[in-house]
């Protein structure tokens, strides 16, 4: 079943999560990263980037904080060191772009469209640290200004991954849209906190981590976007929340989804990309449907 | 592919106050001291790591500590159930025919007892000291066993009765800290088995990094991917 986001081509709609899949070639111990129809790598800036010291990660109730700070090895090491085997070992991959302002975005755009990278995922999740630090993705009118100057720059197939912690995401839906953006993965991670404490001989002791909320705790929020985002807006969109499952596939469908991200389920199953892959496929053949795309017309169509 | 183990359990029996040791039949090929497994427990998010106390002919044995959720799980299954693990996991210790002083802090003392084996095998020296907090908490299987105060404390005489080439260790972290102190004091190697909370399990989350100084740089490295085991020498303690 080939299928495309723009120009970009997927052999099936199952594409693992930034920062939850590292560069692929950490899994082949795992499951065959090629079945899958593709991988997002880790967020990647201009610099490398350390990441935040203390605790970054923290277990809830059916799901995870974490709060990483786009660890990562930067674009140049990227291109040098894992470009190559993304490419020798036929990944299909879509490259995750972050930056601290609109320059750091349209300079990687221009990377990545000198590379002939197929497709890019803008987080817009990241502060703007020349206004304020406020979130490039919560503003309808600086995220409009970003990804028009990333499209200016790069030809390839454009995916905007929205935050969920804003009020009005159809806005935001519609601006991506209007800025020449190909589709919209949703949803990033929502701000959550995470407290522990532990009463010891007496005296209290505290963890506290303050981060992005992930995990199957999610997927009613994301549903809920998916399908505010659908109703204004008609550009492919990839979800992504807490899916685990077939029926989690089926429900975004149903939500108005094209395409669906596994992020912290590689946790839990680090061959759960690729068991999905077979399980739809599985399930598009028993059930008499000709290829994904009547299935997910057949969903689409249950009132 | 391999990586991903359906086994059974062999055995579960209780060790210690709390502590329980449990053996995992699976078509695991090998399985150094300092590798861990993680074991899913549903129905939380996160796997539980766990080192490798030991491991024969496909059976890998580890110890395992009450928690909370994940590791009540573990508790309740009963012989012949299905466990759904990864591993072996991680960079082991690395001594090849070198006197080694072993010295494991409470549960910590599951992959020196390992190493022990291990050398044993080999007939290379070695000496296990293990400290616990409590009587009902001590796992056997030591040379000297400390309770209640520190096994650092310990430390100088044993190394100036024994002269060991490296030290191996696996504790909590201030533990393991002290003894990389010690060992730069008297000029030898220091390797710790780390732990911290663990996501992915592989090194791609970056969730669990510590500071190492390598290469004439301070950089990140994993503990699940990396490590768990780093040269004492290495790490940025702080």
């Amino acid at each position: 079943m080939e299928l495309k986001i723009a120009n970009f081509k997927l052999n099936n709609p199952i594409i693992t999560a930034s920062g939850t899949f590292g560069y692929a070639d950490e899994f082949e111990d795992f499951c065959d990263v090629s079945k899958i129809g593709a991988i997002v790598t880790k967020g990647m800036t201009l610099e490398p980037r350390p990441g935040n010291s203390g605790d970054r990660i923290f277990e809830t109730d059916c799901g995870m904080i974490n709060r990483i700070g786009l660890e990562n090895i930067g674009i140049e090491s990227f291109l040098e060191n894992k470009l190559p085997i993304l490419k020798k070992k036929n990944i299909n991959f879509i490259l995750n772009v972050a930056g601290s302002c609109f320059e750091d975005y349209f300079k990687m755009a221009e990377i990545a469209n000198d590379n002939n990278i197929e497709a890019i995922e803008l987080n817009v999740s990241c502060p703007n640290v020349k206004e304020g630090c406020l979130e490039f993705g919560v503003d309808k009118n600086a995220l409009y200004e970003l990804v028009l100057g990333v499209r200016k720059n790069y030809k390839g197939c454009l995916i905007v991954k929205l935050t969920p912690n804003v009020t009005r995401i159809e806005d935001l839906a519609i601006a991506v849209k209007d800025a020449g953006a190909d589709a919209i993965s949703a949803i990033n991670t929502l701000k959550g906190l995470g407290i522990k404490l532990d009463f010891i001989n007496g005296k209290f002791y505290k963890k506290e981590v303050q981060g992005g909320l992930s995990g199957k705790c999610i997927k009613p929020v994301a549903l809920a976007q998916v399908k505010r985002i659908r109703q204004v807006c008609d550009l492919p969109i990839i979800a992504m929340g807490g899916i685990s499952t077939l029926y989690d596939i089926f429900e975004f469908i149903s939500a108005g989804a094209d395409f669906f991200q596994i992020g912290t389920q590689n946790f839990t199953e680090p061959n759960c990309a690729v068991n999905l892959v077979c399980e739809l496929e599985e399930f598009i053949c028993k059930n008499g449907f000709k290829d994904f795309i009547e299935l997910k017309t057949a969903i689409k169509e249950i009132k | 592919m391999e990586k991903i183990q359906k086994g059974t359990v062999k055995n579960i029996e209780k060790i210690a106050k709390d502590t329980f040791k449990i053996e995992i039949q699976s078509n695991v090929k090998n399985a150094f001291a300092g590798q861990f497994i993680s074991i899913l427990c549903p129905p939380k998010t996160l796997r539980r790591p766990f080192s490798i106390r030991g491991y024969k002919d496909g059976v890998i044995e580890v110890f395992f500590k009450l928690k909370g959720e994940g590791t009540n799980y573990i508790k309740s299954l009963k012989i012949g159930d299905n466990i759904d693990f990864l591993g072996p996991l991680g960079q082991g210790f690395r001594v090849e025919n070198k006197r080694v002083l072993l010295v494991g802090a409470g549960i910590g003392i599951a992959p020196v007892l390992f190493l022990k084996d291990e050398l044993n095998k080999k007939n290379v020296q070695s000496f296990l000291i293990s400290g616990f907090k409590d009587d009902d908490e001590v796992i056997e299987g030591s040379d000297k066993t400390v309770v209640g105060g520190s096994v650092v404390d310990y430390l100088p005489e044993l190394i100036e009765k024994f002269k060991p080439d490296v030290i191996c260790s696996c504790g909590p972290h201030i533990v393991l800290k002290l003894i990389s102190e010690l060992a730069q004091k008297y000029n030898i190697e220091a390797q710790v088995a780390m732990e911290k909370v663990f996501a992915c399990q592989i090194g791609v989350c970056r969730g669990c990094v510590i500071q190492i100084q390598k290469d004439g740089k301070v950089q990140n490295a994993t503990i699940c991917h990396d490590g768990p085991v780093f040269l004492g020498s290495e790490v940025v303690w702080n």
